[in-house]
């Protein structure tokens, strides 16, 4: 049914508070994510009905769903099928689509962020993204991973280097740059420059990291290092990722939400996605049936 | 239509489609190349010492002790000719002559009534010297030569007289002599026709040569130098040895223009030596050199460009155009920063636009009139400025002239700078505005940079907008912002069209002009390496 | 690679710490540069916006109390030019405008079929290398100053029209319009050629595999397909030619006259643009003279204001006819 590519379906072995008890739950018709077991994982994303409209196209419709502390959520499905939609709305990054309309709320962190009076500045430090295609400043290494702390205001040298240093780290690409921090970003390799997205990403100390497709422009073993390192951010970051790989998903992840045609379908424990979805929809998708 | 025709049509067609390419092509080499020919006259020719004379006088160039050892050198072989036409003059100008007598005769008669002479001798010897006096007057204006002749022989017998000696009056009789000598090798009838042709003569060398050296400086530059070109004082040269005269070759024809040979005219005087001596010697009397006048471009010129350099022009061309984009950069680049934003395009943008096209479309000499009765006649008083034109007032016109350009080519930079480096700064919490100036900015600078470029070779070639706001064809060096300047195009203009004086330095005309068209095509040859540079960097992107 | 190194990450924030919403006195200087901020960029960019009410304004304000004062009708269709006349004063431009109108014409009619094959030349039948060292030299045509070209026409061409064409004068109406087309040549052929070259390939290939040649394809589909496209860059390259002052100036003549008989280049005329240039000089500020000509002004501007809506009207036509292609 899945195939394994070497790496065993997360069963979140040895973490605190984990959810194996939700591999039992059966979930019910309604798409309402499980809850009753999470009660040492607080929200850190809801929404609520929450819709994203393209003029009159619809993006995404009437979404419910949480998104827990410290939690590697994936979503899957379909081209089209509006994940990157509403992951770019969480830290509003579609703002810069004209002519785009919302109902129902996103909250972050109890906060509706589509409210008038948010504070967009510190929504995105606090909210990091890396997106599909990496798209590193033309600028030199440090200065890329530099961006967000200056932002922050933090000038003096000393702090910057330090924060550099730990954000490559913490991107398994110290090692790779630390000779030549003022090398444009632009020679760096596909995978460099995404895992150096990630590391400005970091850099900024988020509490949310929402990777839209990181590896879909990496070669297996970029992305094996990449999948990697998500491991190693699982237990620090609530990281949403969206995915039309299947096999990543169920690597990495610890919830999954299957998308389709702009609708939450399913959204459960990644090993009850794979092993036994709830819906049949779901269940075509993951076996290939379709998408 | 047979297969055949059509394939001929089409072959021809193919071919005539070239034809206005190559067309483009020659009409530029056709207009570009003989001014540019003849506007490198004026930075590369063959100078002569008078230009190094003329450069170190006017102008404070050059090493003065050399110079002078030059000039020196050149008035010696010169001083042949000189003496040639002086000793010719001599037998010819009878005017002359008569006037000297007359001094002579009156110097001498002051001289008798301060010696205190007794009235005896004193009408005496007045008589005898007006005699002396008549008979010489008589003897100049005569064409006979043998009663000339008998004239002077008669004065000259006094010359040993006693009563002479020591006075004024002694002078009559080498002033007899050297005529006698002078006159034995003139045609006295030709006399007032060689006194004619004398003093062109004389003006031409005089043009040649410049002033001799006893002579007052004239009040002009322009005249007080010889030919400073080689290429001058070859056509000189020419008019010295031919003179052009109209003949009428068949009668009833029109007369034709010939060019007659004036050794030839003064074949029969002593005169005819000189124009030999000057043809071969030219070269010594004016020592020509190569000369790279290199401050063509940084010296002011003498009234009428007749000498000297752009200087001025160019500084106002500058000064102008530096200006103008002070104001037109920063507006330009933050309009379009603006129109680039703006994610939704409501009515206040569309506005905006139609009128930055309006702009774009009004006529050069529109500008001009608005910017006289806006800048110079309402803005600048406003600000207790006088109304008048000025640098200011140019600038602020041409701005607003180049404002479209300036909008649209940074609009177009900035639109290819890719969105993805927009979304990741702002996705990490950076405002519009820094993402803008810290992630944007920087990547659309080299195509900002070329609008800059084009817009400034479109500034520096205008005229008809600073015709009435800032520029003028004569006029000093401006010292403030609130004067008018000279500048490049206006300057072309006037010398093309109303300046007279202009025709006899084709040289400084061509110049300025090839000045102005050398300095925007380095403009734009520029914007276009830069442009082909950014190309090859987006594309390997 | 392990979950263990958080110590080394140097912890994100536990939780949010940062505040989501700010009011307004939490974050004066935020909220102050983003609305005060959005508020000046607009300022500043409405000057363009300014500026042309500005110019429309001012040549109105300059040009109403003559147009107030003599008769609109005469001032239109009078050939009368005598401005400076001591009794009566008349203020005639039909033949100003009639010179401007007929150079404009004459340039046309070199520039717009030479700049239409131009166009086909390099969008279809020369490569891509060379078509990309050609458009720059045909830019460097269009930089070149105008002035220089009036020198030309001045110094060069005039003279050799005298000697070699037997013209009266070689300032003439023929030496403007030939310059004037060289100027319009740029523009006429960079717009034809982008709009030729959008009409795409596919439109050539349906063509050529119906067998028809190249002439044919290109009269009877593609010169079609891009017409407006093509009737907007004669119209700019008109309205760069009827707006070009220096080149008339020196070239023209400037006798205030319509050539009698009108086909003859031969003789000298005068456009309005080189009337305002050369009149201006010489007038009193605030005479009659001096708001004759800012009237004047004011016509050109109205004309060359309706030859951009009308390359406007062709261009976005252009546009819709390639979204549909």
């Amino acid at each position: 049914m899945l195939s394994s590519t070497g790496r065993a379906l997360k069963d979140s072995d040895g973490k605190p508070g984990s959810i194996q008890g939700s591999k039992e739950e059966r979930v019910s018709g309604s798409i309402m994510a499980t809850r009753s077991t999470e009660k040492h994982h607080s929200s850190v994303i809801k929404a609520e009905h929450f819709s994203f409209y393209y003029g009159s196209k619809m993006g995404v419709k009437d979404i419910t769903m949480e998104i827990y502390a410290r939690t590697v959520t994936a979503i899957i499905g379909p081209s089209g099928c509006g994940k990157s939609t509403f992951l770019r709305s969480i830290n509003r990054i579609n703002d810069l689509i004209p002519n785009t309309r919302v109902e129902g709320r996103m909250l972050v962190n109890g906060q509706d962020v589509y409210d008038k009076r948010v504070h967009l500045v510190n929504l995105r430090q606090q909210v990091g993204m890396v997106f599909q295609k990496p798209n590193p400043f033309p600028k030199s290494v440090f200065d890329n991973t530099a961006y967000g702390p200056r932002l922050q205001g933090i000038n003096r040298r000393g702090d910057l280097q330090r924060i550099v240093e730990e954000s490559l780290r913490a991107a398994a690409l110290w090692d790779e740059v630390k000779d030549d921090l003022k090398k444009s970003a632009l020679a760096l390799s596909g995978g460099q420059q995404q895992r150096l997205c990630i590391a400005r990403a970091l850099a900024t100390k988020p509490n949310v990291l929402l990777m839209d497709e990181p590896c879909s422009a990496l070669d297996p073993i970029a992305t094996g290092k990449i999948e990697d390192l998500i491991d190693a951010l699982r237990n620090d970051y609530t990281i949403v990722i969206v995915t039309h790989n299947m096999q990543q998903a169920a690597r990495v992840s610890e919830r999954t939400a299957f998308f389709c045609l702009g609708e939450l379908i399913e959204y459960d424990s990644t090993v009850k996605i794979f092993r036994n979805p709830g819906k049949k929809q779901t269940e075509d998708y993951v076996t290939g049936r379709f998408g | 239509m047979k297969v055949i025709r059509r394939t001929i049509l089409d072959k021809a067609f193919t071919a005539i489609t070239a034809l206005p390419v190559v067309l483009l092509v020659a009409a530029l080499l056709v207009i570009l190349t003989p001014m540019l020919w003849r506007g490198a006259g004026a930075v590369l020719f063959e100078g002569t010492v008078e230009w190094r004379k003329m450069q170190l006088a006017e102008f404070g160039h050059g090493d003065e002790a050399g110079i002078r050892a030059e000039a020196d050198q050149a008035q010696a072989a010169r001083a042949a000719v000189y003496e040639m036409i002086d000793k010719f003059k001599s037998g010819v100008d009878a005017e002359q002559l008569t006037d000297r007598a007359k001094e002579i005769y009156r110097g001498f008669g002051k001289e008798l009534q301060r010696k205190d002479v007794p009235r005896e001798q004193y009408t005496m010897l007045r008589s005898l010297s007006r005699e002396i006096r008549d008979k010489l007057e008589t003897a100049f204006s005569s064409s006979d030569i043998g009663q000339m002749r008998e004239l002077t022989n008669d004065v000259l017998q006094y010359e040993t007289d006693d009563r002479f000696k020591g006075t004024i009056a002694r002078e009559f009789f080498p002033l007899a002599r050297k005529y006698q000598e002078a006159a034995a090798t003139v045609n006295l009838n030709k006399r007032s026709e060689y006194a004619r042709d004398l003093a062109e003569l004389e003006q031409i060398i005089r043009d040649i040569f410049g002033p001799r050296p006893m002579e007052e400086s004239p009040a002009l530059a322009q005249f007080r130098y010889g030919a400073t070109r080689w290429d001058q004082a070859q056509d000189l040269l020419f008019r010295l040895l031919w003179k052009e005269e109209w003949v009428e070759k068949q009668p009833g024809q029109p007369l034709v223009k010939i060019a007659a040979s004036r050794k030839e005219q003064f074949a029969e005087t002593e005169l005819k030596g000189m124009f030999d001596l000057v043809e071969n010697n030219l070269g010594r009397m004016l020592n020509p050199k190569w000369t790279f006048y290199w401050r063509y471009f940084t010296d002011d010129s003498t009234p009428g460009h007749y000498f000297g350099g752009i200087g001025p022009e160019i500084l106002g061309t500058l000064i102008l155009t530096i200006l103008s984009m002070a104001f037109v950069v920063p507006l330009g680049l933050i309009s379009a920063a603006y129109l680039t934003e703006r994610t939704h395009e409501g009515p206040v943008i569309r506005i905006i636009r139609m009128c930055i096209n309006t702009l774009a479309g009004v006529p050069s000499i529109v500008f001009g009139l608005f910017g006289m009765a806006f800048f110079v006649l309402f803005f600048l008083p406003l600000f207790g400025a006088p109304s008048k034109p000025c640098i200011l007032a140019g600038s602020l016109t041409l701005a607003v002239l180049t404002l479209p350009v300036m909008i649209r080519s940074s609009e177009e930079a900035i639109r290819t700078v890719p969105q993805t480096y927009k979304e990741a700064s702002l996705a990490l919490g950076a405002s519009k505005f820094r993402t803008f100036v810290t992630v944007t900015l920087p990547v659309a600078l080299p195509g900002i940079l070329t609008g800059v470029i084009l817009s400034l070779s479109r500034v520096a070639g205008e005229t008809a907008p600073i015709l009435f706001t800032a520029g003028i064809a004569v006029g000093p060096v401006p010292k403030s912002l609130l004067q008018t300047t000279r500048t490049l195009s206006y300057g072309s203009w006037d010398m093309a069209v109303a300046d007279k004086l202009a025709a006899l330095v084709p040289h400084n005309q061509y110049g300025m002009v090839v000045t102005l068209v050398l300095l925007i095509l380095c403009l734009n040859a520029l914007a276009i390496v830069i442009r082909s540079r950014v190309l090859k960097r987006l594309k390997g992107h | 690679m392990n979950g263990h190194r958080s110590e080394q990450i140097g912890a994100p924030a536990t939780g949010f710490q940062q505040p989501l919403v700010l009011t307004y006195g939490q974050d004066v200087k935020g909220y102050l540069f983003k609305h005060v901020g959005r508020l000046a960029l607009l300022a500043l960019t409405c000057t363009s916006v300014m500026a042309v009410l500005l110019i429309f304004l001012f040549v109105i304000l300059e040009a109403l109390p003559f147009l107030g004062k003599f008769s609109i009708v005469e001032f239109l269709t009078s050939t009368a030019w005598y401005p400076q006349a001591h009794q009566k004063p008349e203020f005639g431009a039909l033949a100003l405008v009639a010179g401007s109108v007929y150079v404009t014409a004459a340039s046309l009619f070199f520039s717009a079929p030479i700049g239409v094959l131009a166009a086909i030349f390099l969008s279809d039948i020369v490569s891509f290398e060379v078509r990309n060292v050609v458009k720059p030299v045909i830019e460097v045509l269009a930089a070149i100053p105008s002035v220089a070209y009036g020198f030309f026409a001045v110094l060069v061409l005039a003279p050799w029209m005298q000697k070699h064409l037997g013209f009266a004068t070689g300032t003439n109406a023929l030496n403007a319009a030939l310059l004037l087309s060289i100027m319009a040549l740029p523009t006429i052929i960079s717009v034809a050629e982008d709009s030729i070259s959008a009409t795409g390939r596919e439109l050539r290939e349906a063509s050529y595999a119906l067998g028809a040649t190249r002439v044919e394809t290109m009269f009877k589909v593609v010169i079609p397909a891009a017409h407006s496209g093509i009737i907007a860059g004669v119209v700019l390259g008109m309205m760069r030619a009827i707006g070009e002052t220096m080149v008339v100036w020196m070239a023209s003549g400037n006798a205030s006259q319509i050539p009698h008989p009108w086909w003859d280049l031969s003789q000298s005329v005068r456009t309005m643009t080189a009337t305002i240039a050369g009149d201006m000089g010489e007038t009193e500020k605030g005479s009659d003279h001096y708001r004759a000509l800012f009237a004047i002004g004011l016509l050109l501007l109205v004309m060359t204001f309706l030859l951009n809506i009308m390359s406007e009207y062709f261009l976005t036509r252009a546009k819709k006819s390639l979204g549909r292609s």
